[in-house]
């Protein structure tokens, strides 16, 4: 009987291997060749097996990272263990980056701590104990430990299950790890989603905000800024056009690719930070999703964890819409590890893309893909899915300028050798705004890379349901 | 040196020397979707290679499409990777490869073969005749549109002060241009005709080959039988960029379509458009404007920097859509490549055969990369 905490883990890596990769690899990696076991145990055992420890210790600083050489692409790992020092083990690839151990009997072991690394990340281990938080209380990726390190663009959940497939395929062949995955991998995914936080550029928020930006300069002596101006009018006068229009263009650019996508309206309270639109523009925005497209719920700012406000956003959008509402993403990605999934849960919400960092594009539980969150009260899986966001739009480019697309593409690329799905969101009001002249194409751009690398579209819910 | 049809396990080897000498990067999944994945069942596929000590350095296709004309629909080929590799030229392997597939041609019954290509001389040579060139209708919505209208004129020349120019003032007239454009969208999008419902395909209509054979009854000649099996190759399952199809309905009659996408240089594509040539309740230019502005404005929600299509001939339906195309904002002018175009024995028996102006020929006729 395993503890409950490494049962949790082995399901996640069973609904990854599901999800990313064949039927060979389902087989392979089954009880014949991976176990899971104390650190002493899985020393101890003279098999032909991966023995994966669990009871080795994390710190929250991750500690010397390196890299691996892997099925085309390179694999980074961090907190080497060292070699065993009883039996005779032997580092793979090299003693200078091993990835696995080698006993003469056939047993092999991690030579980092994998069940530890990454049981940390999907139980957002980093954050629990409050740190550090930003103006909106959320965690930022510039409180990670991984970032001083560059690992939080380290997708290591699926670098890790990639290793245990290819170890447990080369096992079954020779006795030997394979460091590659010849025809054990499906094509990577690519989730696309699109907060809908303003679908008239003339509410009074948008407006008010360009009216300040004319005048701002002038308190440092500089000349006004009046193409703020011409935008103010001419959102006055064609309120959807670069908004509700980009929704429509949108869906259009998605068919181009044979690609699809979920929008996430924003109903309930308006607001600063809450709805910019009445709800009433809902249903002429659902009209235009087509049915392989999804809707689903942008939790407003003022439902944080609020229970009222919450049921009543979830009521409201059920009305409009008429229909369940069972996917959605927190507005300003405000969330809670501990607390949002059995928040979410209780209100009908299986799917969640919330978990992604606002400050930067990244991996927050070292996963592209998606997992069921663990519930240390129950010692079990939530009954429901989080797809954590990797690259938001206006980030990516602020993060890499004019190599953002370069920059999308090596991450892709990277999945398309160790599996699994790239989720991003790019917001209407970004798609094709000439008042954001740098974001002008961009979306356009990220769609040719992924066609040209093969991924394949799902949406969140799409993509979990592949796992029911 | 061994001039054959393509043996089975050369795809591979084929795209490889197809991507060396024009430095893509086409897939394989590509190349199959051109070549054996189209509605042509028949084997061997069409498709010659010159193979020189166990590399490929030729390649001549076919893609055989369907048109349609009074007598029903017949097959055709349309020229497709008219390839050889530059340390062979001279060989004639280009003449020796169609030579293969003029046989094939008349074996398998083709009526045509055609192509359009900027290369002309060497279709001369084989009795190609060249009646026509396609010219392009096109209305910017930025400025940025004119470096790609511009780029092939540009390829492999250093831009000196002329071009500079050029591109200066092009980009000036561009402003005016997509101005004068915007008005004139504005003005005609409110125009009603009725009660008629815009749709976007997902999958293509069953009605397309009977809307396909009405309008040849009308309008006589020959087109590309646009049936649903067509489209779905063409246009649903192209795995370069898909387009997007709106079509217009009298409740669930189908009266026209219009095919479009947003290619990798930025512009929209009108790939195609088709009307009911029925004119009691609607008429044809009425429906040729409503999907002309369901794609300009279509493209430019998606982002394009502009939009182009081509006109060919004298055909009548050409002729209106290049008018009404006008009428809306669109520019024509001429610059294009050439048509080509073969008469196999079984052509001139076809009631088009020597009289181009009888081809509706829209960018769908590309069956490419682009529409």
């Amino acid at each position: 009987m395993l503890p409950p905490e490494v049962e949790y883990f082995k399901g996640c890596i069973e609904d990854h291997i599901a999800l990313f990769f064949n039927e060979k690899a389902k087989a392979v990696t089954g009880d014949n060749y991976l176990r899971f076991l104390p650190y002493d145990d899985a020393v101890a055992l003279k098999e032909n097996i991966l023995a994966i420890p669990y009871d080795i210790p994390v710190p929250n600083k991750p500690g010397n990272p390196y890299k691996v050489s892997f099925n085309y692409t390179e694999l980074t790992v961090w907190n080497k263990i060292p070699s065993p020092d009883k039996g005779d083990w032997t580092p793979l690839p090299d003693k200078s980056s091993p990835l696995w151990y080698r006993d003469s009997s056939g047993t092999l072991i991690p030579a980092w701590n994998l069940f530890g690394n990454l049981f940390h990340l999907l139980t957002f281990g980093e954050e629990i104990n409050p740190t550090q938080r930003d103006a909106h209380g959320r965690f930022a990726a510039a409180f990670s430990p991984r970032l001083e390190q560059n690992l939080i663009e380290v997708p290591a959940f699926n670098e890790a299950v990639a290793t245990i497939v290819a170890a447990c395929d080369g096992l079954h062949e020779n006795g030997r790890p394979n460091f590659h995955l010849n025809n054990l991998l499906k094509p990577p995914n690519l989730v696309l989603s699109h907060d809908c936080d303003i679908l008239l550029g003339n509410d009074f928020w948008t407006q008010a905000v360009r009216g300040a930006r004319i005048f701002l300069p002038l308190l440092k002596a500089k000349p006004p800024k009046l193409d703020n101006a011409w935008w103010l009018v001419r959102n006055a006068v064609t309120p959807k056009r670069f908004y509700f229009d980009n929704v429509n263009g949108m869906i259009d650019i998605e068919r181009c690719f044979g690609y699809n996508s979920t929008f996430y309206v924003l109903n309930g309270s308006g607001g600063r930070f809450g709805a910019r639109y009445e709800s009433d523009i809902i249903p002429e925005l659902q009209k235009q999703i087509p049915p392989k497209w999804d809707i689903g719920m942008h939790y407003n700012y003022n439902t944080f964890l609020d229970a009222e406000r919450f049921e009543a956003q979830v009521e409201q959008l059920k009305n409009i819409l008429n229909t369940d509402i069972i996917a959605g993403r927190a507005h300003y990605l405000k969330f809670d590890p501990e607390k949002s999934f059995p928040f979410l849960q209780k209100y009908g919400i299986r799917v969640d893309e919330s978990s992604g960092y606002a400050d930067r594009i990244g991996y927050r539980n070292g996963i592209a893909g998606c997992f069921r969150p663990y519930d240390p009260a129950q010692k079990r899986a939530h009954d429901i899915w989080e797809i954590p966001m990797i690259i938001m739009d206006a980030v990516l480019v602020r993060q890499y300028g004019d190599r953002y697309a370069d920059k999308f593409s090596q991450l892709l690329n990277h999945l398309k050798y160790v599996g699994g799905a790239l989720s991003v969101i790019f917001h209407p009001g970004q798609f094709f705004n000439p008042e954001y002249k740098h974001m002008l194409d961009v979306y356009h751009n990220l769609l040719m890379r992924s066609r040209d690398l093969g991924a394949v579209s799902e949406t969140a819910k799409s993509l979990t349901e592949k796992n029911k | 040196m061994n001039i054959r049809l393509i043996a089975e396990g050369e795809e591979e080897a084929c795209n490889k020397f197809h991507n060396r000498l024009y430095k893509t990067n086409r897939t394989i999944d590509q190349w199959r979707w051109e070549f054996t994945l189209n509605n042509y069942l028949s084997k061997p596929v069409p498709y010659a290679v010159v193979e020189d000590d166990g590399a490929i350095v030729g390649t001549q296709a076919f893609i055989p499409i369907r048109l349609i004309d009074k007598d029903g629909v017949y097959w055709t080929a349309k020229s497709e990777e008219t390839l050889v590799d530059p340390s062979y030229r001279g060989k004639k392997l280009f003449e020796k490869m169609y030579a293969l597939l003029f046989e094939y041609a008349e074996e398998h019954e083709f009526s045509y073969i055609w192509g359009f290509t900027p290369a002309i001389k060497a279709f001369d040579r084989l009795n190609f005749t060249i009646p026509g060139k396609t010219g392009q209708i096109f209305m910017p919505f930025s400025a940025r549109s004119i470096a790609p209208m511009m780029a092939k004129s540009t390829i492999g020349k250093q831009a000196g002060f002329g071009d500079k120019l050029k591109s200066v003032l092009a980009r000036s007239g561009c402003v005016v241009a997509q101005s004068v454009s915007a008005v004139k969208v504005a003005l005609n999008k409110n125009k009603n005709i009725g009660d008629l419902e815009i749709r976007t395909m997902d999958q293509p209509d069953e009605q397309t080959g009977e809307l396909c054979r009405g309008f040849i009854d009308h309008y006589g000649g020959t087109t590309i039988y646009r049936d649903a099996d067509y489209l779905k190759w063409r246009l649903f399952d192209n795995p370069y960029v898909k387009s997007v199809v709106r079509a217009v309905y009298d409740n669930d009659k189908l009266l026209g379509w219009v095919a479009f996408m947003l290619a990798d240089d930025g512009l929209g594509y009108l790939v195609d458009i088709m009307t009911t040539p029925d004119d009691q309740i609607y008429k044809p230019e009425d429906l040729i404007r409503l999907l002309l502005l369901e794609a300009v404005i279509g493209s430019r929600n998606m982002g394009a920097t502009g939009i182009r299509g081509w006109f060919v001939n004298k055909h009548p339906f050409d002729k209106l859509v290049r008018r009404t195309a006008r009428e809306i904002g669109f520019y024509t002018f001429d610059r294009g490549n050439s048509v080509v175009l073969y008469n196999c024995s079984k052509g001139k028996e076809r009631t088009a055969y020597d009289k181009f102006d009888d081809w509706y020929v829209s960018r769908i006729y590309t069956e490419g990369v682009l529409g």
